[in-house]
C-alpha cells in the first residue's frame, strides 16, 4: 500500500470540512464581475463560520445576481425563484423549516423595482434571513438598462446619464426598522467577509447592500458604481473584525475607546475599529444622516450602518412547536377522531 | 284556495349594515329548526353600509335550493330600492313593508301590509332601533306562516350566541311584530309552514367554512392569504378553528398563518412552503388568481406541491365582487404562460368542500404540483344543508419524498426530475436533509435539475409533465352520474349548479324529457365522462358563465367524433342559477339541435 502524501494538509473549518465542501459550479458571469467576488465571500464566510452546508438554504430571484447560487454552496438546497419574489418564497419556507439558515441573493433590479414590495414586507416581518443585494445599478441580463438604485448623474458605458434620484436600499431598510443593515463593496473582501459572517450570526433580517460593479455595462469612470469610482469615493465607517463565538477574543493593541464590540445573537462579536467616533450604529437617525450626506457628496459609505437585536422574528411571532413543521408527525397534522366528534357536535347543537 | 305548504319564496329587501342579516338568519334557522327544507341566498353589495341587499329564502319540501321562479313574500325595508321592489312584485305577492320609511305602496293587485317598524323598535331601544326594526318582519312572518315559538327562540339564541340583553330585546321585538300582525292583518292566504321531521345530524353551513375545516384536517402547515371577497372567510375560518383543532396539548401552533402583502406574495409563500416540505395553501378569487399565475407556472414547472382555492366571483376585472359565477375555469386550468394543465378540484356540496379541502393536500404532494380548488360565491358564502363531515379515515399521502439515506439508496439512478417509476412522478428530497441537494429553478432543467436549453431535454420534460397529469385522471374524484335508461339527453355540469340541477331535471321531466346527469368533479377529465357522452344521444354542458368554459374543455379533450353531440348552455348574470331560467335555455338548445 503506497501512501500518497499531499504537499499541504487540507485546511478544515471548525466542523472539520474543507472549503471545497462550500463551493459551487463554475460561474457563467462576465469575467471580472463583482458578483463572482461576492460568491467567493459567501463561500469563505459560510466555511469560516462552520455552518453545515446542508443547513443552508440559498434563495434568489431573477437576474445576474440571482444566477449565482449555482456558483456557491453546491451541497445546499436552493431556489432560484421568480423576479423580485425571493422574499415571499423564503417566508413560506421559513415558516415550514425555521431551523435552516436562509441566505438570499438578489440584485437591484430584483429588489428595488419589481420586488420592492416583498423586500419591504420581509423586513416588516423580520424574516430570519440574510438578504444580500448585489447592487450594480444596471439590469445586466437584459443588456444594461439603468436600475432604480443608480445615482442621479451616474452614467453607464453607453447612452445618457441617469436623471432619476436613486432608491437607497439601506435607507429604506433602516426606515423600516431592519435590525442589521450594512453596506459594502465587492472589492472589499475583508470588510464584506466580516459583515457577512456577522449577518449570519444575527437573528432576524440582515440586509447587506453590496456595491458590485458591472464590468460590461457600467465600469466606466462616469459610473458611480465602477471599480475606479468606488475605490476613490468609498468611506469606511470603521475598520471591522469578526470574532467567532468559538474563538477567544484576542487582546489587541487598539487603544481603549477606539473600538467597539458588537455582540451578535450567536455569541460572536463584530469589532468595529472606530474611525468616526461620533457614529452610533444603534441610532437609526445617525445612519440615515450619514447616508444622506454621502449621497450629497457623491460618496459611498460602507460598514455596519445600523444594528438592533431586540426583535422577534417572523417565525417566532407564530408561536410554533419546536420541531420544524416539515417534520411533524401525522397525529399533529390531523385532528383526532375524538376532536372531530366534538367539533361535529358543536355544529349540531 | 288550496293550501300551499312548505313551497314558497321570500325576498327581503334591506340595506346592508342595518342588521338585517341577523333577522334573515333567524328566519332561516327557525324554519330549519322546524325541519322544513329551506335555503337562503344573500345578494349583497360590495360595500360596508347603506347599499341594497336582498335575502332570498326558498322553502321547498321538494328540497329545491335555488331561488324560486317567483317571489311570494316581498319584504320592503329599503328606501333606495323601494319602487323596484314594490313595482317588481308579481300580482298576488304579499308585500310587508316598513311604514316609517314613508314611501308609497300602490299595488291593488297585491296584499299589502305596513307596520311602523322603526317607531316600535325605538320604544325598545332608541340606539338600536335601526337594527331591531328588522325583527318586526320576523314577527309578522311568524304569525302569517306559523313559525314555531321554540324553534324561533333557539334561532335567536344561536344568532346572538346566548347574549342575554340582545336575545331579550330581539325576542321582544319579534313578539310585538307578531301581535301587531295578529291584530292588523286579515290573513286569507294559502301559504303556511308545517313541521317536518328534522333529519338526524343535519345542520346549515357555508362552503367556505367547510373548506377551512377540510384544510385543517388535510394537515395545512402554512396559510398565506390576502383578503378578497368572497374567499376571506376560508382564511378566517381556518384561523378561528386552528387553536381548537390543531394546537398541541402545550398550546403550540402546528400551522403558520401569514397575511401577505398581496396575492403574489401569498402564492410565493405557498411555493416556499411546499419546497420546504410543508403543506401550504392560500385562498383567493379570480383577481387573485390573475396575480398568482406567475407562481403557479413556477410550481408547475419546478414541481412544487401547494394548494390554491379560488372562490369565483363575477369577472372580468373587478367585475361584480359580490355576485357568483363559474367564470374562472379556463384561468385555473391553464394558468400562467406556456403549456400548463393544472389539476382542478370542483366540489358541488358543502360535504365535498370539506372532503376536497383535505384531499387537495394529498393530491398536491402525490403529484408534486399545484392543486386548484374551485368553488364560487354561491356555494362558498351561502348556507347549505349539511349531513356532516366524514372523518378522513386514511393515512395522508405525502408523496415520493426521500427522507433518509436508506430510502435514497433504494432509488436507482436518482435525479430530482428523473421518472424512475415510469408514472411521470419523480422523487424529491427536502432542504435541510443533506440528501442530493439541487438548486430549484423556473428555467429549463435536465433530469438532475441542472440548467438546460437542450431541445430534447426540454421536450422530454414537457412530455413527462403531461404524462403526470394524464395519470391523475383516474385518481382524482370521479364524476357523479345519475342515468336514465332512455339515455337520450344528458347534462354535464359542475360545482354549485348541483344545488339547482334536481329542479331543472324535474322541469325537464314535466315536458317529457328524461335527462341523465353527470357532475364533473375534477380536471383533467375522468374517462367516465367520455363514456357518458358516448352513451347519450345529446349532451348539454351547463354552466354559469358566458362562453361555455367547461364545454371548451370537453371540446378540446373529447375524441372528435363525440364533439358534435355536446351542446353548450352557458349563462351568467351574477345571480345564483334559477332553475326555470336554465331549463328553458336547455329546451331551446335541444330544439335547435333537433333542427
Amino acid at each position: 500500500m503506497s501512501e500518497k502524501k499531499s504537499p499541504r494538509p487540507v485546511k478544515l473549518n471548525v466542523i472539520e470540512l474543507p472549503k471545497t465542501d462550500y463551493t459551487g459550479g463554475p460561474s457563467s458571469l462576465c469575467p471580472g464581475c463583482g458578483h463572482d467576488q461576492i460568491s467567493n465571500v459567501i463561500i469563505q464566510a459560510c466555511w469560516e463560520n462552520g455552518i453545515e452546508p446542508h443547513r443552508i438554504a440559498k434563495m434568489s430571484g431573477i437576474g445576474c445576481s440571482s444566477k449565482t447560487p449555482a456558483y456557491f454552496l453546491g451541497q445546499s438546497h436552493g431556489f432560484n425563484t421568480v423576479h423580485g419574489r425571493m422574499p415571499s418564497v423564503t417566508t413560506g419556507a421559513n415558516m415550514i423549516n425555521k431551523d435552516l439558515v436562509y441566505l438570499g441573493v438578489s440584485g437591484d433590479g430584483d429588489s428595488a423595482s419589481i420586488g420592492i414590495g416583498q423586500f419591504i414586507h420581509a423586513i416588516r416581518r423580520n424574516l430570519n434571513m440574510v438578504y444580500i443585494i448585489e447592487n450594480n445599478g444596471v439590469y445586466g441580463l437584459t443588456k444594461g438598462q439603468y436600475s432604480a438604485t443608480v445615482e442621479k448623474g451616474s452614467r453607464k458605458r453607453k447612452g445618457t446619464a441617469n436623471e432619476q434620484p436613486p432608491i437607497d436600499m439601506c435607507k429604506l431598510a433602516i426606515n423600516l426598522g431592519c435590525g442589521f443593515v450594512a453596506r459594502s463593496f465587492s472589492g472589499a473582501k475583508k470588510q464584506l467577509t466580516a459583515l457577512l459572517k456577522a449577518a449570519l450570526s444575527h437573528k432576524g433580517m440582515a440586509v447587506i447592500d453590496v456595491i458590485s460593479p458591472c464590468v460590461t455595462f457600467a465600469n466606466n469612470d462616469e459610473s458611480y458604481r465602477s471599480y475606479g469610482y468606488v475605490k476613490d469615493h468609498e468611506e469606511e465607517l470603521h475598520g471591522i473584525d469578526y470574532i467567532h463565538h468559538f474563538e477567544p477574543i484576542a487582546e489587541v493593541d487598539i487603544p481603549e475607546g477606539q473600538f467597539e464590540d458588537v455582540k451578535l445573537f450567536d455569541g460572536s462579536t463584530l469589532r468595529l475599529e472606530t474611525i468616526d467616533q461620533t457614529y452610533d450604529h444603534k441610532d437609526p437617525t445617525a445612519a440615515l444622516a450619514a447616508l444622506h450626506h454621502a449621497e450629497i457628496e457623491k460618496k459611498h459609505i460602507t460598514g455596519l450602518l445600523h444594528h438592533n437585536t431586540d426583535m422577534p422574528t417572523a417565525a417566532e411571532d407564530q408561536g410554533l412547536v419546536d420541531i420544524p413543521l416539515c417534520d411533524l408527525s401525522e397525529d399533529l397534522m390531523r385532528p383526532s377522531k375524538e376532536r372531530h366528534s366534538q367539533m361535529m357536535a358543536k355544529f349540531r347543537m | 284556495m288550496d293550501a300551499i305548504v312548505n313551497d314558497f319564496t321570500l325576498n327581503i329587501a334591506t340595506a346592508n349594515g342595518t342588521g338585517s342579516q341577523s333577522a334573515n338568519l333567524i328566519l332561516l334557522h327557525s324554519m330549519f329548526e322546524m325541519g322544513v327544507p329551506v335555503s337562503g341566498k344573500n345578494l349583497f353589495p360590495s360595500n360596508i353600509s347603506g347599499l341594497p341587499t336582498w335575502y332570498i329564502i326558498r322553502v321547498s319540501d321538494a328540497g329545491y335550493q335555488a331561488p324560486g321562479d317567483r317571489t311570494h313574500f316581498q319584504i320592503v325595508m329599503n328606501k333606495d330600492t323601494w319602487f323596484k321592489d314594490v313595482n317588481g312584485a308579481e300580482p298576488g305577492t304579499i308585500i310587508i313593508y316598513n311604514e316609517d320609511v314613508k314611501m308609497p305602496v300602490e299595488r291593488d293587485d297585491c296584499l299589502v301590509f305596513g307596520m311602523p317598524m322603526t317607531k316600535m323598535a325605538r320604544a325598545i331601544s332608541p340606539k338600536m332601533a335601526k337594527m331591531i326594526a328588522n325583527m318586526y318582519y320576523v314577527g309578522a312572518l311568524q304569525h302569517l306562516l306559523g313559525i314555531d315559538q321554540d324553534a324561533l327562540e333557539r334561532a335567536v339564541n344561536r344568532q346572538f350566541k346566548g347574549k342575554t340583553s340582545a336575545v331579550e330585546s330581539n325576542l321582544k321585538a319579534i313578539e310585538e311584530g307578531r301581535l301587531y300582525a295578529e291584530e292588523n292583518i286579515e290573513w286569507n292566504q294559502p301559504y303556511s309552514l308545517e313541521e317536518r321531521e328534522k333529519k338526524e345530524g343535519q345542520f346549515l353551513v357555508d362552503g367556505n367554512e367547510a373548506i377551512a375545516l377540510g384544510s385543517i384536517y388535510g394537515g395545512i402547515n402554512m396559510l398565506s392569504w390576502y383578503p378578497i371577497t368572497p374567499s376571506s372567510s376560508i382564511a378566517e375560518g381556518i384561523i378561528q378553528w386552528l387553536p381548537e383543532l390543531r394546537n398541541t396539548e402545550e398550546g403550540d401552533a402546528t400551522c403558520a398563518v401569514v397575511q401577505a402583502e398581496d396575492e403574489l406574495a401569498a402564492a410565493g409563500m405557498v411555493v416556499g412552503a411546499g419546497w420546504a416540505g410543508g403543506r401550504g395553501m392560500t385562498c383567493t378569487s379570480g383577481p387573485g388568481i390573475s396575480l398568482m399565475s406567475e407562481f403557479v407556472g413556477l410550481a408547475y414547472f419546478a414541481e412544487i406541491p401547494g394548494v390554491i382555492w379560488d372562490v369565483n366571483r363575477v369577472g372580468p376585472s373587478t367585475g361584480l365582487p359580490t355576485r357568483t359565477q363559474q367564470g374562472d375555469l379556463n384561468l385555473l386550468r391553464e394558468a400562467s404562460h406556456g403549456d400548463t394543465d393544472h389539476i382542478v378540484l370542483i366540489p358541488g356540496t358543502v360535504e365535498e368542500c370539506f372532503e376536497f379541502g383535505w384531499r387537495a393536500f394529498d393530491y398536491a404532494e402525490r403529484f408534486q404540483t399545484l392543486i386548484f380548488g374551485f368553488s364560487d360565491l354561491d356555494l362558498g358564502m351561502n348556507n347549505w344543508l349539511c349531513s356532516g363531515f366524514e372523518y378522513p379515515d386514511e393515512p395522508m399521502d405525502r408523496g415520493k419524498v426521500i427522507r433518509t439515506k436508506e430510502q435514497m439508496d433504494a432509488v436507482e439512478n436518482y435525479g430530482r426530475y428523473r421518472d424512475v417509476d415510469g408514472d411521470g412522478i419523480p422523487y424529491r428530497t427536502l432542504p435541510g436533509s443533506g440528501l442530493d441537494p439541487i438548486l430549484y429553478r423556473g428555467t429549463g432543467h435536465d433530469e438532475d435539475g441542472v440548467y438546460s436549453e437542450d431541445p430534447i431535454v426540454y421536450r422530454e420534460l414537457m412530455k413527462r409533465l403531461k404524462r403526470k397529469s394524464d395519470n391523475a385522471r383516474e385518481i382524482l374524484p370521479a364524476p357523479i352520474l345519475k342515468e336514465e335508461k332512455e339515455q337520450e339527453v344528458g347534462i354535464i355540469y359542475m360545482g354549485s349548479m348541483e344545488n339547482t340541477i334536481q329542479e331543472i331535471d324535474d322541469i325537464m321531466e314535466e315536458t317529457g324529457i328524461k335527462v341523465s346527469q353527470c357532475r364533473v368533479r375534477a380536471l383533467p377529465l375522468h374517462s367516465e365522462i367520455e363514456a357518458f357522452v358516448e352513451r347519450h344521444e345529446k349532451v348539454i354542458v351547463l354552466e354559469i358563465n358566458r362562453d361555455g368554459q367547461l364545454y371548451g374543455v370537453l371540446r378540446k379533450e373529447l375524441p372528435i367524433h363525440l364533439v358534435p353531440k355536446i351542446i353548450s348552455v352557458a349563462y351568467s348574470d351574477g345571480l345564483p342559477p334559477r332553475a326555470r331560467f336554465y331549463a328553458e335555455r336547455i329546451l331551446r338548445s335541444l330544439e335547435g339541435a333537433v333542427e
